[in-house]
């Protein structure tokens, strides 16, 4: 199986090189014919991949890879002990242990060779402070201070009787065993009772079975090259805008947008999709085009085709017509008035200018531009994340699980989602403390760094999204198993990663008690670049089990999960202000240089400035990104 | 703590110390116990660039504390060195009505040309409850305005229209005197 990954290009090279060449040969806008995209579709879905590999230049990683390895757990090498202990029949005397082996409703294993014995140490009969070890080959139970008398030749090895953590007594260590691990992971099962959970939609399990296929960059053939050279016209690129005052080169497709009154919560958002990777990829390849569109909804709607009406509201046009314009190398800033109309034309009575808050905005507008899309390719698969390019680009599934903390029995909820809202962590920061080897930082660095404890971090603020959260003794949930309503500790994870992710921190507090609401101006640490994997289901699963080897986890061990964890930030939406007069920019990040994004003004700003600013939403796209087999000759 | 050294304790008044003391001893080997597998079965392997980006954000805070506050938008040039007005200038066509808007002005107009907005509906609804009233019989439930009187009718619409900046208030006070 080709199991090739390919990196994904530049930021600003994402589009096939025949199409949109970089700025310095004028870019052509052109019309296509419909049928050309069916057929670029069905070039890189083909199931057989036959002639040669065509690669994206240099498969170069920005880091060293090693973390390119699955977070699966990777066994030590068994200490001399611990060998010994197995290759003179220990193994006998592991699975005589898993009967003693007790576990709780929330998982934690404990040694007992009867329920209710309190294990004492044979030579002090103490209760045995924090640790008791029994031996595993004589079944002597000892407390840490005489346990090392004990462990002559055979005995060495000893087992925690409150933890089920196995324990070298001549090497001081505790030790991991595979077969160990998998008695404690076979006891919890067994004592678990059955979980309910609603199975993830057939769409979804077809969806990870396809083969990855190898990318194939697509490239015109003289025949096609006539059509597009035929059916468009060169937009003139002012060749003083090549080049920045500063001598420095220009970005590409970055625009100021003018603030209409009061919608700057517009703009940023604006800002962020329009350089969205695989988003500004589906408007700039004509994959929505207005003018197919408009006609056919004309068609529609009846009527002749020269009678003079209301153009029909449809977003996705509207974006069309935007991305054109500003990736057309016009440096005058653009005004989206036509995409306002749009939006007030089929927006709740309740619209206005008057400020609004730029995430409620995003979410609306992903929605609009569903219902736009999702009516242009109804014939095609529904659902399952496929539907529209929005869900193809956001949409990811969270998975709920409700554990009862008297009997164990876990019922689990998939749920799908286009973003992820965080509340702040308040610097309780995580089993990783701060590092102590800062020894090229300065004084006021160490003092930042020393302040990590109390700092909001955007691992930490997921962390706690995807921590147990015990529910209190007023929301108790009914339980199937014992039939009555119970404390129930919740954990949420992520089961599908989207490709963009978009992150969402809970500034604003709305109390409907005291019908007021605060905003909370808390500094939020972000990484540039960011590794989900702890917070997938697989992981927080396996954690939930104790982090044993081969916890089976739901079986959901997929490797392609693993693999595609790795972001990399591209815009962070930022609010400085109150929230009665607020103002919201946008910083993208494009070749490694960032521009700040001020309503008309774009200018170009350290990364320092990123850094330290107060982030709103973040947006982070995937490092890699994997082709896998179409079911159908042609998908969207 | 200091129960030890005081001679005169008895073993019983040490007992809750040692309690507490095995109770935090035993948490605190849950959580070693934990990491030392988490750390041993390599699950911990991105704390390096952890570390780094938490370094790397501690040394922007730094940088932008000891640097000026970056100027005001009014005189800045951007990347293509132009400068931006407060509002902007450019002169658009509304898709409602046709007629020229300045872009900065431009969703103030759409909303009052779209009928949209608190503003605009507040002015709707004034007009059709203000028929209403004037209508019925004298007792219809009319929720926003008392048909009580006019004086206290008249009174609320003189205060709104105080409130809005736009000559539409001046409008709705012509409204109610014909109605009335």
């Amino acid at each position: 199986m080709n199991n090739f990954l390919c990196t994904y290009p530049e930021l600003n090279r994402d589009i096939p090189t025949s199409w949109h060449r970089q700025h310095d040969s004028p870019i052509t806008e052109s019309r296509v014919p419909i049928d050309l995209w069916q057929r670029v579709k069905a070039f890189s879905s083909v199931d057989t991949v036959d002639g040669p590999d065509l690669l994206m230049a240099s498969v170069s990683t920005r880091r060293a890879s090693s973390s390119t390895v699955a977070p699966n757990p990777r066994l030590p090498p068994p200490c001399t002990h611990l060998a010994a202990y197995h290759s003179s029949g220990g193994s006998r005397s592991l699975r005589l242990l898993q009967r003693c082996l007790r576990v709780s409703p929330l998982g934690r294993a404990e040694v007992r060779r009867h329920p209710g014995e309190v294990p004492r140490c044979a030579s002090c009969s103490s209760v045995g402070g924090p640790r008791l070890y029994a031996c595993l080959t004589c079944a002597a139970v000892h407390c840490p201070a005489h346990a090392p008398s004990h462990a002559d030749a055979g005995h060495e090895i000893a087992v925690d009787v409150d933890r089920a953590e196995l324990f070298c007594c001549a090497c001081h260590d505790q030790v991991y065993d595979r077969d160990f691990d998998t008695a404690v992971v076979l006891a919890q099962a067994s004592a678990a009772p059955g979980s309910a959970r609603t199975e993830p939609t057939a769409a979804e399990e077809g969806d990870r079975k396809r083969r990855r296929v190898d990318y194939r960059l697509f490239d015109t053939d003289p025949k096609e090259r006539q059509i597009f050279l035929r059916g468009s016209s060169p937009i003139f690129v002012h060749e003083q805008n090549v080049l920045s005052p500063t001598g420095s080169r220009l970005p590409w497709g970055v625009r100021g947008l003018n603030n209409l009154g009061n919608t700057c919560f517009l703009n940023s958002v604006l800002q962020a999709l329009l350089h969205t990777p695989l988003l500004r990829s589906h408007f700039l390849n004509d994959r929505h085009n207005r003018f197919v569109c408009q006609q056919r909804s004309r068609r529609k709607k009846g009527g002749n085709p020269g009678e003079k009406k209301h153009a029909t509201s449809c977003l996705a046009c509207d974006m069309d017509a935007m991305y054109s314009a500003v990736f057309s190398g016009n440096p005058r800033p653009y005004s989206p008035a036509k995409f306002l109309y749009s939006w007030w034309q089929h927006a709740s009575h309740l619209a206005s200018y008057e400020q609004q808050d730029a995430h409620d905005f995003f979410i609306t507008m992903l929605d609009r531009i569903h219902e736009d899309e999702h009516e242009w390719c109804k014939s095609l698969i529904e659902g399952g994340g496929d539907c529209c390019i929005v869900h193809k680009v956001f949409s990811g599934t969270l998975r709920s699980d409700v554990t009862c903390t008297i009997c164990g029995y876990t019922s689990t909820t998939y749920d799908p989602c286009m973003d992820i809202s965080l509340d702040l962590d308040y610097g309780k920061n995580s089993k990783k403390s701060a590092a102590s080897n800062s020894h090229a930082c300065n004084i006021d660095t160490n003092f930042f760094l020393s302040q990590n404890n109390g700092m909001s971090t955007l691992l930490g603020c997921l962390e706690r999204f995807t921590g147990p959260e015990k529910l209190g003794s007023d929301q108790k949930l009914f339980c199937e198993h014992c039939q009555v309503k119970q404390e129930s500790l919740k954990q949420m994870s992520i089961t599908k990663l989207p490709l963009v992710a978009c992150f969402h921190i809970k500034r604003f507090e709305h109390s409907t008690l005291k019908n007021m609401s605060k905003k909370i101006d808390r500094y939020v640490q972000f990484p540039f670049y960011l590794d989900m994997s702890p917070y997938l289901s697989s992981s927080i699963l396996r954690s939930r089990c104790g982090n044993r080897l081969f916890c089976s986890a739901d079986g959901e061990s997929d490797v392609d999960l693993e693999l595609a964890s790795e972001f990399e930030i591209f815009a962070v939406i930022t609010h400085s202000g109150n929230l009665e007069s607020g103002h919201y920019t946008t910083f993208l990040r494009q070749n490694n240089h960032w521009y700040k994004c001020d309503d008309s003004c774009v200018t170009h700003v350290s990364e320092n400035t990123v850094r330290a600013s107060q982030a709103y939403m973040l947006f982070y796209g995937q490092r890699f990104l994997h082709y896998k087999a179409s079911r159908h000759a042609i998908a969207f | 703590m200091s129960a030890s050294e005081n001679g005169s304790s008895s073993p019983r008044s040490q007992l809750p110390f040692h309690v507490f003391g095995d109770l935090l001893d035993s948490i605190i080997v849950d959580v070693a116990s934990e990491c030392h597998r988490i750390a041993r079965l390599g699950l911990d392997r991105n704390l390096e660039e952890e570390e780094e980006e938490l370094r790397l954000s501690a040394q922007a805070r730094v940088a932008s504390t000891s640097s000026s506050i970056e100027a005001n938008s009014k005189n800045v040039l951007d990347i293509f060195g132009q400068t931006h007005p407060a509002i902007a200038s450019e002169i658009l066509e509304c898709m409602n009505c046709g007629r020229p808007v300045v872009a900065g002005r431009f969703a103030p107009h759409l909303e009052r040309c779209m009928g949209k907005g608190r503003k605009a509906r507040q002015k709707a609804t004034r007009s059709t409850t203000m028929a209403q009233s004037t209508n019925s019989n004298g007792s219809s439930p009319v929720s926003v305005f008392t048909p009580y009187s006019d004086a206290n009718s008249i009174k609320r619409v003189a205060n709104d229209s105080s409130c809005s900046s736009n000559s539409s208030g001046v409008e709705e006070f012509k409204v109610t005197f014909e109605e009335a």
